[in-house]
């Protein structure tokens, strides 16, 4: 097996991990730092984030304004210590990527231009158009080519992670190319891989989305957090599930139901005003939205498509020159996937799954439980975004927390002396031993049968609404699809770009993601945020204002615990959006 | 066992009959030739014109005789096909910029057909033509 | 939902069995919206598993999925089955080795990308806490379309010039460096002219304009490198003149 000594390995070249290469690129040029991906980080599904980012920058805004709508948006659920540090530090991350060229969208005087954004009081929202996430993905990997200390490994799958001496000390990865295993020494390693949107049918998310580094990082020992907290976004174009972005609200857009009549203000959203108003209507929270639709279905107050239910998204008013100069790729698509423009016609639209508030657990220094191991972005959960997280978000949370990650893991290594690493080689010809053993098994049990299985079971017990039979129902199902993944079939025994080795080895780490969902959702026994359940409709913070940790358990359900949320100084509280929550009028 | 890419090698003689974008980019090109072709018969009856009125005559005979007019028909035809092609591309290459809009790309070509215009009007006015 | 049953025929290689790419036909029964790559996903998931493609999106952003449908580049994710006939012939992007199946080999385009200098260059490093810089939204309009690249290479799938010279840096690169060039806040043009106003950058374009009617995103790549070829022409000249630097 080939060896690669580096001081940092990075696994995922999304935004997070691109960000916290050059974080640590410019701490310390001497060090090493190896970029693992299995896919070019162009291609990184950070690219597909539309909206915007989240940052305090004009006069009538504050960073307790940010502060308050986050943690309220979040159910409370949210680490007060970690919103307050994102809310301070993102400004400053955004303004950095300006300097590094981000093209923002400006006002006519040449500053940056906000955009009001979902369950947000005040106009907050830095954008790109509509391809905020792909101009921010390209500005930070071209950014990194500036610095030859960033060694890339492009197209190669991070399998494992090496964890001896309790503390991290490398990676394994398969060079998908040749399908060669590589052996990645690293004092740290940071993981940035992204979320594990895949794990449902219908989804906004990419089809890299597996939850691999998640995975791997639970299975050596770290917990997966809060992953019963899985959000739909109210906006996915049907059949597709592509994202049509909440900026479409954000500039003004209807939702409708089939009468034409705009049904969020019957779910404490309203009043309906012709022109938008922050935190209400159409600009509530993505959980209240996505449930509103769920209740208007129950009442067959969704109209029919050849797709299935669906609502109406009403952007005709917003008129042609608005929609071409901030909702381009929108209209694009809508035009495309649906054959409904924008500009002249409603364009379908049903709730789709998008992103997962759960992940990794870290502190606010991206560290995880295991010495030595930080993660970033959606792959982890520093507890930001709580029970729900509100759009534009996501793309500060990965600049803030892979910038902090990258900062801290160079602490690290400056800080710990080598670690004993006997085990090292061991673990990698392991890791070596169970890919041998996929291509010498006959297996039974074919990929895409299983995976089909598996993510409707986690549609119907794991969706907007959930009861507790149908999340047991799930359970069992993802319980039985995990014990027939011992025997699965690798078709294709070659070793160039063995496409169906990866599905075989991404679907291993969805079936572990999955089971934590599940399991998450079922013992978490109230209703908070996108975690709804019929037979526990109140929110109960007597015993569930907590986090929940899942623990890998390689011969059964994941070891269930739970953690305090960190409450500073916002005391949880009814959340209130519509009239009452005092709104910014647009 | 391990990587093979395999190469596949664009034939250097015949490339442009692959697609039919690429024939008009050759007919584009091909037809420059017998602009160039004009070009020198012009030089040459400047030389002419040098060498006294009789080869003077004989080089305005030649012009006039079958084989010139069809291949001044022919050249005038390609430049046509040439004017074309390279307007068409022109707002390509060189975008104006008025403020946060462009100038649409059909006035700069109509702009180019218009001065075109003059300058052949001027030309023919010169010649005594018009 | 309404089907029908088309063939498509995928051009197969797999380098340790096969001596050169062939045909392999596929039948697959197709609801009326998918695209050529739903087609693919539907032949991997039901009928061969040792297909290899890439992809990732489906929504015309990550650039993953360039393939060549009957004979013109696309992203499979924006190949609608329905403009086809009964029968599509894919294949990989061309000018590029098969790696295996549609997968190529972009070892190439990615070293010219990292060779035109592609991030901003400032006249000077200005502190975060100066804020922003200012750029007005006609400034910005300046270079925009040049930044739309998502890096899908069909315009090097369709560019002769590429194929026939594998050295050319290429339209989407010299894009690029064109996006950087033409940004208010860049001053890096010197630093990026040793690539871009080589022999194998801009001058190596003969503008067949092909990268830019086969581009996705319209960025077009054809239009940047002329009027880089203008701008370049224009410093070529002024170098002459007094003051200049020749």
């Amino acid at each position: 097996m080939d060896v690669i000594n580096t001081d940092i390995a990075i696994v995922g070249a999304g935004g997070a991990g691109l960000r916290a290469a050059i974080e640590i690129a410019e701490a310390d040029p001497k060090l090493n730092v190896v970029l693992i991906s299995k896919v070019y980080p162009m291609r990184s599904h950070t690219c597909a984030a539309e909206g915007g980012a989240a940052g305090v920058i004009k006069a009538n805004d504050s960073l307790d304004y940010h502060f308050n709508d986050t943690v309220g948006g979040g159910d409370w659920l949210t680490d007060q210590d970690a919103v307050e540090l994102f809310v301070n530090e993102i400004p400053r991350e955004l303004t950095r990527m300006e300097h590094w060229g981000c093209p923002w969208s400006r006002e006519d005087a040449g500053t940056v231009a906000v955009r009001p954004f979902g369950g947000m009081k005040v106009m907050r929202t830095w954008f790109a158009a509509d391809k905020t996430g792909f101009h921010m993905l390209h500005t930070l990997f071209q950014t990194t080519l500036k610095y030859p200390s960033i060694k890339r490994l492009d197209e190669h799958y991070a399998t494992d992670l090496i964890v001896d001496g309790g503390r991290v000390q490398g990676a394994v990865c398969l060079e998908m190319s040749t399908g060669k295993l590589k052996l990645v020494k690293a004092k740290a390693v940071i993981i940035a891989s992204g979320g594990a949107g895949r794990i449902f049918p219908f989804t906004t998310n990419g089809a890299i989305k597996t939850g691999d580094g998640m995975a791997m990082a639970y299975r050596a020992g770290a917990a997966l957090k809060d992953m019963e907290f899985v959000q739909y976004h109210p906006t996915g174009l049907p059949g597709s599930g592509i994202l049509l972005t909440e900026g479409c609200r954000g500039e003004g857009g209807y939702l409708l139901n089939k009468d034409g009549y705009r049904y969020l203000q019957d779910y404490d959203l309203g009043p309906a005003t012709p022109e938008p108003v922050l935190k209400s209507m159409e600009l509530g929270p993505r959980d209240r939205l996505s449930q509103a639709f769920w209740h208007e279905q129950k009442k067959g107050r969704t109209a029919a498509s050849k797709w299935g239910d669906v609502v109406y998204l009403d952007m005709r008013h917003l008129g042609e020159k608005l929609i071409n100069e901030r909702l381009p790729l929108v209209r694009d698509l809508a035009c495309s996937y649906v054959g409904t423009d924008p500009v002249t016609d409603l364009v379908p639209v049903r709730p789709v799954v998008h992103y997962m508030m759960g992940g990794i657990h870290t502190d606010i220094d991206a560290a995880t439980t295991i010495d030595g191991l930080y993660a970033a972005g959606e792959c982890a959960c520093v507890s930001i975004n709580g029970a729900n997280r509100l759009g534009s978000n996501s793309l500060g949370e990965l600049l803030v927390f892979g910038a902090r990650a990258g900062r801290h893991a160079v602490e690290h290594i400056r800080t710990t002396k080598p670690a004993a690493d006997k085990l090292v080689e061991k673990q990698a010809s392991d890791a070596e031993q169970r890919i041998k053993l996929l291509f010498e098994r006959k297996g039974k049990e074919r990929v895409s049968v299983l995976r089909n299985e598996l993510t409707h079971s986690l549609e119907d017990g794991c969706g907007i609404y959930r009861s507790g039979d149908l999340i047991q129902a799930t359970c069992d199902k993802v319980s039985e699809v995990r014990d027939r993944y011992k025997d699965v079939m690798l078709e294709d025994k070659s070793s160039v770009f063995n496409t169906d080795l990866f599905q075989v080895l991404e679907l291993g780490a969805m079936i572990e993601c999955a089971q934590t969902v599940a399991v998450s959702a079922l013992e978490r026994k109230e209703s908070r945020g996108a975690h709804q359940r019929l037979d526990h409709v109140e929110r109960d913070d007597v015993n569930y204002l907590k986090h929940t940790m899942a623990f890998y358990n390689p011969n059964g359900d994941p070891r269930i615990d739970y953690l305090d949320v960190v409450i500073t100084k916002s005391q949880p509280a009814a959340r209130v959006y519509g009239a009452a929550a005092g709104g910014q009028h647009i | 066992m391990s990587r093979k890419p395999y190469v596949r090698q664009m034939s250097k003689t015949s490339w442009f009959l692959t697609h039919s974008r690429y024939k008009h980019y050759i007919l584009h090109e091909v037809t420059c030739i017998f602009i160039a072709i004009y070009a020198v018969i012009l030089i040459f009856g400047l030389f002419r014109l040098g060498q006294g009125p009789e080869a003077w005559q004989g080089w305005l005979d030649g012009l006039r005789s079958p084989l010139g007019v069809i291949f001044q028909i022919l050249a005038f035809g390609f430049a046509m096909i040439h004017t074309w092609s390279w307007f068409k591309v022109v707002p390509q290459a060189m975008r104006i910029q008025r403020g946060e809009s462009f100038v649409p790309g059909n006035l700069i070509i109509g702009a180019h057909y218009g001065v075109l215009a003059i300058i052949s009007l001027f030309v023919l006015i010169l010649a005594g033509v018009a | 939902m309404s089907t029908r049953t088309i063939t498509i025929e995928v051009l197969r290689y797999r380098p340790e069995q096969d001596q050169e790419p062939f045909f392999q036909s596929y039948t697959v029964p197709c609801d009326e919206d998918w695209v050529v790559l739903d087609a693919l996903n539907y032949i991997k998931d039901e009928l061969d598993r040792t297909l290899s493609y890439r992809w990732s999106c489906h929504m015309f952003v990550c650039g993953s999925c360039g393939i060549v449908v009957d004979g013109e580049p696309k992203l499979g994710c924006k190949a609608f089955v329905k403009d086809y006939g009964d029968k599509i012939r894919v294949e990989p992007l061309g000018n590029f080795p098969i790696e295996r199946d549609l997968v190529v080999v972009i070892d190439d385009f990615i070293e010219k990308l990292e060779s035109v200098n592609p991030y901003l260059i400032p006249k000077e490093e200005k502190s975060i806490d100066d804020g922003e810089y200012l750029q007005t939204p006609a400034q910005l309009k300046a270079f925009k379309q040049y930044s739309m690249c998502i890096n899908c290479l069909l315009c090097y799938s369709a560019c002769p010039q590429y194929g026939l010279d594998p050295s050319f840096v290429g339209p989407a690169a010299l894009a690029l460096a064109h996006r950087y060039n033409m940004d208010s806040r860049d001053v890096g043009r010197k630093a990026r002219e040793d690539v871009v106003a080589s022999h194998e950058g801009i001058w190596e374009c003969s503008f067949v304009g092909a990268c830019s009617q086969v581009c996705p995103k319209d960025v077009d790549p054809a239009g940047a490198i002329q009027q880089t070829k203008i701008t370049s022409a224009i410093d070529y000249v002024t170098s002459f003149l007094p003051g200049g630097n020749r």
